[in-house]
């Protein structure tokens, strides 16, 4: 059991700062505490918990949740192993925390894209989700309006169009780059203020790949529900996946056998290592280094075949499932991956030396994209980037879920917040990864790989540690079917500090930064 | 002047690649020797994610990693449409990329050739019907071919291209006879 600082129901009093009745405490299977609270109540809660270092998680809204208010909106405060869930029940209105909580920004456009709630007091009202092309007044979320195309406009004129924050003054001019990128990557607009060569401000346009897949899980069976998690984001298709499937299974208490766990875990890990290779190879790809860059793109692809032999996916898609995961993996397998492991870290530390030992690279990474350490609460940055600030977040750690009580990860934090205290701290988190594999593949269990247990009506929280940070999931399970999927990844969050990370360097620099901090646009846009 | 004997006898000054994958170097050859036949030595490739949960975008990608190496069969990807002569398109039209993508691919010259690459491209997979989307990329403008898979892999990418090459080849045959 997780030990709370605040100890029960009247540490939760004094943390809010107003008295409270039992009956409004209510706690959860992760040994999270939800509290419901009106209006006024929860202004002073969140300034209260402002004062008490807690981070804003998340923040989002549900339908015919309680009976009490036709919205239900649920604010997740987070402080290390805490878990704070601040419950409103409200019919169209809500009071916005943004001043208090920069993150809230963007939830709060969600909530009002999707439901239209208004929050009262919120300093941005532009639409978020939904671009010029929707109609106003439109908000696929609630309940009553079906799963289809709405009368979408093809074209529209200026009046529409989206208004950029303006940055005037002597010498400053627009760089507009997006949505359709030079590369191959994901699609989003970047509306650059420059002076000169240096990036003066930035500001980020998500929100063109929302395919709509909160909505898409809606009625389904939560077994038909996995193929919508992985396609949250391709890379991270084990990390959504299990974290899907941790929500479901806290809500209807189904035990997962230990054989599973240790399986899954292998492939988070396998993930983690995949993912943060190609972040490693693209970062120097962008500082022109194809010596380096091939080193690790070779190792990747290698890692990626023996990750379908193992699955039959080069995404790792398909294996997790609720209970379990889909099928076992024989242990003659397990130690070929074993074997290949021992012989990539060998290979892999050679391509890391080169890297490092290169002066063009440490030159182009260094004091490149700083993301301050003063940025990581209000905006609630985590994973490697978070790490790489000084932060020492790392839900394995703080929140261990699984089997990651007994196989607790080494979090080795810089502080120097640049590209290359990020890529260090990936290259570190690799090396952590493999160790963690060859001990789980040394002390694997045998016995069931799947639960039988039914799933429950129910609701639940899960919380888990991606490659690229901290992805939250709440699922709420009504008559045998999903009534709604919330997914938050950590690309959501930490989208916004690139904003911060590019100012004062120069344009050319923008690829690798972003690079560096390695966004899915596919995971925010939903 | 250069002899080209000599650059024939002379060591090359790189090394041999460490990794081979037969079955991509089978598909490369033939791909090799049709775009030179059809596209005058190289074919120039234009992506566009309107709307894929990456995973393809990732195996476009590795598709110049040494083990692929799509480069030396004459295949570039380029930066911009007005240079591309094919344009693969990744996930389900969304509505908030259906202007951006219509826009990349009437900047195309023609002719110009589209090549839906995954499911959700294909028909829109799982997406069909809902409210963020518009459908399949042949909502948008004509699909010469569709590569499906969740996501296909790089070689059944390239086992697409080659498929595209050869119908273009054959349809060049048609029109000198």
């Amino acid at each position: 059991m997780t030990q709370t600082p605040y100890d029960g129901t009247c540490g939760i009093r004094e943390l809010l700062g107003f008295t409270i009745t039992d009956d409004r405490i209510t706690r959860g299977p992760a040994h999270e505490y939800s509290v419901r609270v009106d209006e006024q109540e929860y202004v002073q809660a969140a300034e209260n918990l402002a004062l008490h270092d807690f981070a804003l998680a998340a923040l989002f809204a549900c339908e015919e949740f309680s009976g009490r208010g036709r919205y239900s909106i649920f604010s997740v405060f987070e402080r290390k192993q805490d878990i704070l869930i601040l419950v409103r029940d409200v019919d169209g209105h809500a009071v916005s925390i943004a001043g208090l909580f920069p993150s809230a920004c963007w939830y709060e456009r969600e909530c009002r894209d999707g439901f239209g709630i208004t929050f009262d007091g919120a300093f941005d009202t532009r639409r978020l989700l939904l671009h010029e092309c929707y109609p106003d007044g439109y908000h696929p979320l609630k309940k009553e309006v079906p799963n289809r195309s709405p009368e979408i406009a093809g074209d529209w004129g200026p009046e529409r169009e989206y208004p950029f924050r303006v940055v005037n003054g002597e010498g400053v001019y627009q760089v507009p780059v997006g949505p359709v990128h030079a590369g191959i990557i994901e699609p989003g607009h970047f509306r650059f203020s420059v002076i000169g060569e240096t990036i003066f401000n930035l500001e980020v346009r998500m929100f063109y790949k929302h395919r709509g897949i909160e909505k898409l899980a809606e009625g389904r069976l939560p077994a038909d529900c996995l193929p919508v998690a992985e396609a949250v984001s391709g890379d991270e298709s084990v990390a959504n996946a299990t974290a899907f499937c941790m929500a479901v299974e806290q809500a209807s208490q189904i035990a997962v056998p230990g054989r599973a766990w240790y399986l899954r875990t292998i492939l988070l890990e396998l993930e983690r290592i995949v993912s943060h290779l190609s972040d490693q190879a693209g970062m120097l790809v962008d500082v022109a280094f194809p010596l380096g860059a091939n080193q690790f793109s070779v190792l990747r692809e290698e890692i990626v075949r023996t990750s379908a032999r193992l699955t039959g996916s080069r995404f790792m898609r398909g294996r997790i499932r609720i209970g379990g995961v889909s099928e076992d993996i024989s242990s003659d397998t397990l130690s070929g991956l074993v074997v290949f492991l021992t012989e990539f870290r060998k290979r892999y530390r050679v391509g890391l030396k080169i890297v490092l030992s290169t002066p063009s690279v440490i030159d182009r990474f260094a004091t490149t994209g700083i993301v301050r350490k003063s940025l990581l609460r209000p905006l609630n940055i985590t994973g490697p980037v978070a790490r790489a600030s000084g932060g020492n977040s790392d839900v394995r750690v703080n929140r261990p879920y699984g089997i990651y009580d007994q196989y607790t990860p080494r979090i080795q934090p810089l502080s120097d917040g640049d590209v290359l205290a990020r890529f260090t701290v990936k290259a570190s988190e690799i090396m952590d990864s493999l160790d963690l594999i060859e001990r789980l593949v040394a002390d694997i269990p045998g016995g069931e790989t799947c639960s039988s247990d039914a799933v429950r009506d129910g609701h639940a929280l899960a919380v888990i540690e991606s490659p690229r940070g901290q992805n939250l999931c709440w699922v709420r399970i009504r008559d045998g079917r999903i009534d709604r999927y919330k997914v938050r990844t950590a690309s959501f969050c930490n989208w916004l500090a690139i904003e911060h990370a590019v100012q004062g360097n120069i344009l050319a620099d923008f690829p690798v930064i972003n690079k560096s901090m390695n966004l899915s646009y596919a995971g925010t846009d939903l | 002047m250069v002899n080209a004997l000599t650059c024939l006898i002379r060591k090359k000054v790189t090394g041999d690649s460490p990794v081979t994958d037969e079955e991509v170097e089978a598909i490369g050859r033939e791909l090799r020797c049709s775009i030179d036949k059809v596209f005058g030595h190289s074919l120039a490739i234009r992506e566009l994610d309107t709307g894929s949960d990456n995973a393809t975008e990732i195996e476009i990608n590795a598709l110049n990693n040494p083990f692929y190496d799509v480069e030396r069969f004459g295949i570039s990807f380029v930066a911009s449409p007005r240079h591309a002569d094919v344009l693969l398109v990744t996930g389900a039209v969304t509505h908030n990329m259906a202007l951006a993508a219509r826009k990349t691919y009437e900047a195309m010259p023609a002719p110009r050739f589209v090549i839906a690459v995954g499911d959700d491209a294909c028909t829109g997979g799982i997406y069909a019907g809902t409210y963020a989307v518009l459908g399949g990329a042949d909502k948008l403008f004509p699909v010469d071919l569709k590569i499906p898979g969740n996501p296909p892999s790089p070689k059944e990418i390239l086992a697409g291209l080659l498929a595209l090459m050869k119908r273009a080849e054959a349809d060049r045959n048609r029109r000198f006879f």
